[in-house]
């Protein structure tokens, strides 16, 4: 098959929807990572979080028959995960790389115990209520913008609204600046009368929240069911993101968007059959990371305290 | 009228050290405060408990009249004591606006920057503190970066400023100018306690000078009616030389040969761009600039620490540019790290095996394989009498050992490989006065023995007491050199400062012509 005939304008703009739906999870996740990057925390725990986060939306929506209950499940079990990360990162002091990989795998075991604890009967796949496509009278009628922009679900717009939430609150408040200051210089911060513990706090428990939502996002918007494998390393890949992104919401929300692009045209091209190895295509936002962290598309530098637990004298 | 701050019997105890021993001191608004005293004397203790970082044990602090309890750093800034430490707090990626707004509450949850740039600026008129408020803190010079420090205390209303050490990075000019602001902050009715270890900086822009050695007061007088030589007894305890006797001496060959050296930082950028001096025997060569001009970089790179991008060193013209450090020590170049801690001791070993470190392999059996137990114990005992280093055993922890008594390690293993040349780097930071007499007789002696030593130090004090001839370091270049002692004084430092601000002497010599040195090939 020739390129031109797969390249189409119809192909094009189901390319470009399906980019912005796969973008979205990954780029909720990385909101919140970014104020706890912000704050000087990495917590690489949210491939976890992301994981219970699915399982707890999952099973509240299976439960109560509500996609929104099962949403604020995710929410408060992100942040109660997010509460014993922040305490062993921040309070504890203990290796931020290390809790956050053995936390991962735990939450690997935690999700596949708690399912067959819940659904332990049941030998079929079960499906629950999903947020379908909103309507939105005008705009989603628009030629080529409408199916691209505007026939997505509650939790892609829910996630635009906080990529601009999160900029603002990032650069606009006293509480962004505080945040940033404690990830810059946590001495600084602290004779300057700020909170070091609470900011991280704060940042570890907003990444926690996001994340948890993300793994939401999969099951409410995306696929209806849960598996062991559902987020496959989106979590580390909205750290990439966040790095990509520079730290900053608003680019990682166009980093988020190249990633969707590669993601979806390495979908679409699968079913095309052609001789293109699909995994090249997949591995090009790892690459493109790979570049930012090498500076080779320009200086990207991470906030300078983190991962740098703070000590009083 | 009560005093603005008040202290009264102070005491604060840690394990096994009573940092403040009672301490009373009485603050007046609109007078410079200086609290005077050696490195351990107590200084510290009593600045960390006034600003809310300690709590004291016995005794009490009155604000005006007040009794007053501080739980916090933010605690004393709303009481109006504010604090400027050693190392600035300040944010180098963020706006001097930024830098000045941290922490704040007042006015709500959303940022207004833009209102605070212009008190801001209205501040900076009222006490000739001249900043761009949208300027980011990495680009300021260190100079400007304390009056940003100084406009975050006056933006939040501080009526006592303490000061650490606040000249230890400036130059001369720099330090004019900020005890010009000091006083300009005094005559506007804010308190200024200036906590130094330098008796000139008393004499120079303090009003009332409080003594303190051992966590005691040694006395409390009028700067106007103290000297030099009063002030350094109270503070040391005994008489002290405050010169050291460099006798005159011939010169020797050329040793130690620099030429066209350029180094780049840890960020990538040049910090060192084509350095060329050179170190004779029997010469010390005094290389002063404010910290952070490419000091460091330079030593590293002649001790092999830090790759050279260009350039040669060589030493007794033998070409050491590519060579390992052990090379480099193996051929008689000796080091004095700046760091004494990190980079010139390993803390956790004993004095014995920190006396051997680089030179272990020669108290070695069957070809290296077993450690000569016997040999280095003998070594590290020689060590520890030929210095004098204070401590129960030669398997004591060097980490625990006081800066003094682990400066006289690090220079003990030095001098007795006999190097050829040494580069010495801040030798006597943070020593007591006692130990820094016995540093600097040591380098004489050195220097006596024929050895080339490269001097670098942020002392200017320490520069001009020691060295022969003189470099000046601005941003990775010399500036000059100048042959020490051929005029005077005080026209000499001038010239110091105005080439560790950036001119060239060749600049400057409608100044002086007499004293310059025979160009940079020195």
């Amino acid at each position: 098959m020739e390129l031109s005939q797969i390249f189409t304008a119809a192909f094009v703009v189901t390319w470009l929807a399906a980019a912005l739906g796969l973008a979205g999870p990954v780029l909720l996740a990385s909101l919140g990572e970014i104020f706890g990057e912000r704050s000087g925390v990495l917590n690489i725990g949210i491939e976890g979080t992301m994981l219970l986060g699915a399982l707890a939306s999952f099973l509240v929506t299976f439960y109560t028959g509500s996609p929104w209950l099962g949403l604020t499940g995710a929410l408060a079990t992100g942040v109660l995960v997010a509460l014993l990360l922040a305490w062993m990162y921040v309070t504890v002091r203990a290796s931020q790389v290390v809790v956050g990989i053995v936390f991962n795998t735990l939450a690997l075991g935690l999700a596949s115990y708690g399912y067959r604890l819940a659904m332990g009967g049941q030998t079929q796949v079960q499906k629950i209520p999903m947020f379908g496509p909103v309507y939105l009278p005008g705009l989603s009628d628009l030629p080529a913008l409408g199916p691209i922009l505007f026939e997505h679900s509650v939790m892609f717009y829910l996630t635009a609204a906080l990529v601009l939430a999160a900029g603002y609150l990032l650069y606009r408040t006293r509480f962004g600046l505080n945040l940033r200051a404690v990830g810059e210089n946590p001495r600084a911060a602290d004779t300057a009368g700020i909170s070091v513990v609470r900011m991280r706090y704060a940042g570890v428990l907003f990444s926690g929240a996001t994340a948890g939502m993300a793994g939401a996002y999969l099951v409410l918007a995306q696929l209806g069911i849960f598996r062991d494998n559902i987020i496959a390393g989106r979590g580390f890949i909205a750290l990439a993101i966040v790095i990509f992104g520079r730290w900053n919401p608003y680019l990682a929300a166009a980093a988020a968007v190249i990633f969707g692009i590669a993601d979806a045209l390495q979908l679409s091209l699968q079913i095309f059959q052609l001789d293109l190895p699909a995994q090249l295509l997949l591995s090009l936002p790892y690459l493109l990371t790979i570049l930012a962290m090498s500076g080779l598309l320009g200086r990207s530098l991470s906030p300078t305290a983190l991962m740098t637990p703070y000590t009083k004298d | 009228m009560a005093p603005l701050l008040e202290l009264r019997n102070i005491t604060k105890q840690f394990p096994g050290v009573l940092a403040d021993d009672r301490v009373s001191l009485t603050v007046e608004a609109g007078q410079i405060h200086a609290l005077l005293g050696e490195n351990g004397a107590g200084k510290s203790t009593l600045m960390h408990i006034l600003y809310g970082l300690y709590r004291a044990d016995a005794g009490e602090i009155l604000l005006e009249g007040q009794p007053l309890q501080l739980h916090s750093p933010a605690d004393a800034i709303a009481h109006g004591i504010g604090m400027i430490h050693q190392d600035f707090m300040l944010i180098p990626r963020f706006s001097v606006v930024e830098n000045v707004v941290i922490g704040l509450q007042e006015g709500g949850p959303q940022l207004d920057l833009r209102s605070a740039a212009v008190r801001l600026s209205d501040l900076a008129r009222q006490y000739g503190l001249a900043v761009d408020p949208e300027a980011r803190v990495e680009h300021l010079s260190v100079g400007v970066q304390q009056r940003v420090e100084i406009l975050k205390l006056l933006y939040r209303h501080a009526r006592l400023l303490i000061l650490d050490e606040p000249t230890g990075v400036l130059t001369p000019q720099e330090t004019e100018g900020l005890f010009a602001v000091l006083r300009r902050l005094a005559a506007q009715g804010h308190a200024v306690l200036l906590i130094t270890h330098k008796l000139h900086e008393v004499i120079d822009v303090a009003d009332q000078v409080t003594v303190l050695r051992d966590g005691r007061v040694i006395g409390s007088l009028p700067a106007r009616q103290s000297s030099a030589r009063q002030l350094a007894r109270m503070m040391v305890g005994r008489e002290v030389t405050l010169r050291v006797d460099k006798p005159a001496q011939q010169t020797g060959p050329p040793l130690l040969q620099i030429t066209d050296l350029r180094v780049r930082g840890d960020n990538g950028q040049p910090k060192v761009r084509g350095v060329t001096l050179t170190v004779h025997g029997g010469e010390i060569l005094g290389l002063a600039g404010v910290d952070g001009n490419g000091q460091s970089e330079l030593a590293e790179a002649l001790m092999g620490l830090r790759p050279v991008e260009a350039g040669q060193v060589t030493l007794a013209k033998k070409d050491l540019t590519r060579h390992s450090p052990a090379a480099r020590r193996a051929s008689h170049l000796g080091y004095i790290p700046a760091d004494r801690r990190q980079v010139g001791s390993i803390g956790p070993l004993s004095i014995a095996y920190n006396a051997v470190l680089g030179t272990l392999r020669r108290y070695t059996t069957w070809g290296g394989l077993f450690l000569n137990q016997g040999q280095i114990d003998r070594h590290a005992r020689h060590l520890v009498n030929e210095f004098d280093v204070r401590t129960p055993s030669i398997h004591f922890e060097a980490g625990k050992l006081s800066g003094g008594n682990l400066q006289k390690v690090v220079l003990g293993r030095e001098l007795l490989a006999r190097p050829t040349a040494l580069v010495v780097e801040q030798p006597t930071r943070g020593l007591d006065v006692g130990a820094t007499e016995y540093v600097h007789r040591q380098l004489l002696a050195e220097r006596s023995r024929g050895a080339a030593l490269l001097l670098i130090s942020a002392e200017l004090e320490e520069i001009l007491a020691l060295s022969d001839r003189i470099a000046v370091l601005y941003q990775g270049e010399i500036m000059g050199v100048l042959t020490a002692g051929t005029q005077d004084p005080n026209s000499q430092i001038e010239l110091l400062g105005l080439m560790m601000a950036g001119s060239p002497l060749a600049s400057l010599s409608n100044l002086h012509t007499p004293g310059r040195s025979d160009g940079p090939h020195g």
